[in-house]
């Protein structure tokens, strides 16, 4: 622990030094980033196409998955460097075997920016399921104990009184035609799934996750322990690129003070809904831009809820503290 | 009952395998059918018992099987048929039970059938237990124990050698000469043939017609192992089959 | 003449036998490096679990009484599914071995049936059967189903015909054929299917337990994975090993049985 702490003063020394000066990192650095096609890994991908990578000196190429589970674990495996996803019991786990470490803030929960919304099935609606307050004795789908939707059917069932039965189903997919056919009662979802579904009116919209879990740090920025501490300059060139990425997407997206955003519609849709037409996926683009935290900042008070949460639910070890989880030095921490 | 064949023949797509053959099968008496591999002795015996219908030709009873009579047309089969995963008694329970007979009135039909070929102390004994020739004497019991009119007998003692061969033939004799019964004995033994059969047919090589009839006068028990009466009509039976024996062994096999 | 020479011996080997403690002195090496390995962390903490900390854990699993509540689920849908499929497969495979148009009919259809991974057909088993146990029988009892066929109609037509002529001669009726002949005949090959569909059956219950299973082997199974909780994870897959030897065991019980005419 003192060797850490040594390390931690001068990496932030550092991150000082980084703020004035671009750092001279002489040779093309490789590294590999595991991503989503989603809207919500779309920092990634600006800095990709806007060279914000080259830039900091480093050679990216993704890794594309399939679910965010899996990417922690080829993160332990050093199949891929960094990553975007939501904490989820397994990246604890891995955390604390000492494999992974959170470095970063992605996505957040923001009150007035359109967040997470809660589903009902169509059966459950006309059974009374109209808000969440109907919730107690309903089904929840989750794709997995342990995942951001175990979390937030939690969250949401605690703050109403209400008692969940979860369904784990695995998959987004599969959790999407239950939904459908009315084999789960409700479920929570980002915006432009959530929106898509409902304006076809195969799920009814209940309720924003917003309301329930304030400033909700949904998905973070991770890496490998070794990264973290021993590849100092390779991360934060790669938080810095990330940053950059953000902060167009927001400004274009989120915010919408750069012009139409047309061309990052354009840009995400290489990576995003490729195999569909343009004006459709644009649709779905805009719809599920959501804030990446700005310089990817972390929300320590949301991250320690979830942490506190997952030890309540024994899904993780209970002696697990945040500084396992977390590597602060990085970015700004909330 | 009698059995009368007329005019039966037969073909197996293009082989013709026996040609018009009209018989009369006496009751009580023993009647071998001879002749060389392939001329159609076992089909012909399916024939009769109805598990094979003949291409033309008629299979006819006349008159009625005896009073008690399960089964008036019954096989012992060469390889014996018994059911592996039965005892002695439950192989000859099994052709009972689907006739109604149970209980106490089967386990003494059982032990009488068991008692006459001598089988009693095999009653819980497994097939695999069996020599050969105790096997095919289970198989005897199982065909007597149904009061067949016409016992169908196909190569009953080929698989068995020749030392079991002949204590099964006293055994068979012995029954007979208690009970006569009718019966169809297909063999290629001619040693067989003159020691068990009343009256002896025999047929060519394919398609198989009927040569000759030989009758034989002696009764059965008087009948022994190296009878010298028996020579002559065994040398006879020989006469008239060697040559069709030599040309069906040169024969390639069509199958 | 020459002096004689012994003839060598050259007729060994191609014989091998089971010998009783081979196999658990591989199992307990095996188990013992695992922990001296993990012990020592020269296999982290990443790699594998320590042996002891997985007895731990199921030592925990069944003071908590969680054991029987993820077991019973797990074997009612096992005996359920597998009863089904099972009972419809030998059944099916009858008559297959039977009936020429059956046969003409449904052997194709068991081929292509045959090779689809079960698992895949999960989505719409959930609609048709309902989300919660309907869809799991299902699942286990298709995945039984196909094997189980193919190897009835196999063991039906290897059963000797001359019985079955031997069972007409004496005027069986059709029935009585396939009770007492043709299925006690069929028998050896039926079991052996058996113990290959009911390793399919184990196979399948962690993929049945998949969808909407809040408890059972499988999806403590699946939850450890997710939660790379390794100690869970290998309680889990020990259990179902378990499961599979007391199948075996118990098929082989069956066998010897059932059996017994054969050896």
């Amino acid at each position: 622990m003192t060797t850490f702490t040594r390390r931690r003063t001068l990496q932030l020394a550092g991150a000082g030094a980084l703020a004035l000066a671009t750092p001279a990192i002489a040779a093309k650095r490789k590294i590999t980033v595991g991503a989503l096609r989603f809207t919500s890994h779309s920092a990634s991908f600006v800095a990709l196409e806007r060279g914000y990578f080259a830039d900091v000196g480093l050679d990216v190429e993704f890794k594309f998955f399939q679910a965010a589970q899996p990417m922690a674990v080829a993160i332990a495996s050093k199949d891929i460097d960094y990553a975007v996803t939501a904490i989820s019991g397994g990246l604890v786990s891995l955390a604390q075997k000492g494999a992974i470490k959170v470095i970063g803030g992605a996505l957040s929960e923001e009150k007035g920016i359109d967040g997470q919304k809660i589903l009902a099935s169509n059966d459950a609606h006309a059974a009374g399921l109209t808000s969440p307050a109907a919730l107690d004795g309903k089904t929840w789908a989750v794709t997995q104990a342990g995942s951001s939707f175990h979390y937030m059917g939690s969250k949401i069932s605690a703050a109403e009184g209400a008692t969940l039965k979860y369904k784990p189903l695995q998959k987004v997919g599969a959790i999407i035609g239950a939904l459908k056919s009315s084999q789960v009662d409700a479920w929570s979802i980002v915006p432009h799934i959530a929106k898509g579904l409902g304006g076809a009116g195969a799920v009814q919209i209940i309720g924003d996750v917003a309301d329930y879990i304030p400033n909700y740090q949904v998905t973070t920025v991770f890496t490998s322990a070794d990264n973290a501490a021993n590849e100092r300059a390779a991360t934060e060139g790669f938080v810095k690129a990330f940053s950059a990425g953000a902060a167009d997407f927001n400004a274009a997206l989120v915010d919408k003070t750069a012009g139409d955003g047309t061309d990052m519609v354009k840009l995400v849709h290489k990576y995003v809904y490729a195999d569909r037409e343009f004006a459709k996926a644009e649709k779905s683009i805009r719809a599920g831009s959501m804030r990446i935290n700005q310089g990817a900042a972390l929300n320590v008070t949301s991250v320690e809820d979830q942490l506190n949460w997952f030890k309540s639910e024994g899904l993780v070890d209970g002696d697990i503290t945040l500084d396992t989880l977390l590597d602060t030095s990085y970015v700004e921490t909330a | 009952m009698d059995i009368h064949l007329s005019n039966i023949s037969h073909r197996y797509d293009a082989t013709e395998v026996m040609r018009d053959i009209s018989l009369e099968i006496p009751s009580s008496r023993i009647l071998c059918i001879v002749g060389p591999s392939g001329c159609g002795k076992s089909t012909l015996l399916r024939i009769i018992g109805g598990l094979e219908r003949p291409s033309a030709g008629e299979v006819g009873q006349i008159g009625d099987p005896p009073e008690g009579c399960l089964n008036p047309l019954t096989y012992v089969f060469q390889d014996f048929a018994l059911l592996p995963w039965r005892t002695v008694e439950g192989n000859i329970s099994l052709v009972l039970e689907d006739h109604g007979i149970d209980g106490a009135k089967k386990q003494s039909i059982i032990a009488d059938v068991l008692a006459r070929t001598k089988l009693s102390d095999f009653a819980k004994a497994l097939p695999k237990q069996l020599s050969g020739g105790m096997k095919q004497r289970v198989a005897i019991a199982r065909a007597l124990v149904v009061n067949p009119a016409v016992m169908l007998m196909d190569e009953p003692l080929s698989a068995l050698d020749s030392q079991t061969r002949e204590l099964l033939m006293d055994d068979l004799i012995a029954l007979w000469t208690r009970t006569p019964f009718t019966a169809v004995y297909v063999t290629h033994n001619l040693a067989e043939a003159v020691r068990l059969g009343h009256q002896i047919v025999v047929l060519s090589r394919r398609p198989g017609e009927i040569r000759e009839i030989v009758e034989i006068d002696k009764p059965l028990s008087e009948r022994t192992f190296g009878d010298p009466d028996l020579e002559a009509p065994q040398r006879h039976l020989w006469d008239l089959m060697r040559e069709e024996a030599r040309a069906a062994d040169a024969e390639l096999i069509h199958v | 003449m020459s002096e004689p020479r012994p003839v060598s011996f050259r007729g060994g080997g191609f014989a091998p036998k089971s010998v009783r403690w081979i196999g658990a002195v591989v199992f307990i090496a095996l188990i013992a490096v695992a922990e001296i390995g993990t012990q020592t962390g020269w296999i982290s903490a990443l790699t594998l679990p320590k042996p002891s900390d997985v007895l731990d854990t199921f030592v925990q699993l069944y003071q908590s009484g969680l054991l029987w509540k993820h077991l019973t689920p797990s074997l009612t849908r096992l005996l359920v599914g597998a009863l089904l499929g099972v009972s419809v497969g030998i059944s099916v495979g009858v008559l297959i071995g039977l009936f020429s148009y059956i046969r003409s009919g449904l052997v194709p259809l068991v081929a292509a049936i045959f090779p689809i991974p079960k698992i895949a057909l999960l989505p719409l088993f959930v609609i048709w059967f309902g989300i919660d146990e309907g869809s799991k029988y299902a699942l286990i009892a298709f995945g039984t189903f196909t094997p189980t066929v193919v190897a009835t109609y196999g063991a039906v037509d290897n059963v000797d015909r001359t019985l079955i002529r031997m069972g007409q001669s004496f005027g069986l009726s059709w029935w009585s054929i396939v009770r007492k002949i043709v299925l006690p005949g069929a028998m050896p090959g039926i079991l052996s299917g058996l113990r290959i569909s009911l390793a399919i059956a184990i196979i399948l219950l962690v993929a049945a337990e998949m969808l909407g299973a809040e408890y059972g082997i499988g999806a403590y199974i699946l939850e450890a994975g997710s939660l790379y909780d390794l100690e869970r994870l290998f309680v889990g897959v020990a259990i179902l090993s378990l499961l599979g030897i007391g199948v075996s065991a118990a098929i082989g019980a069956i066998e010897r049985y059932l059996l017994r005419w054969r050896n």
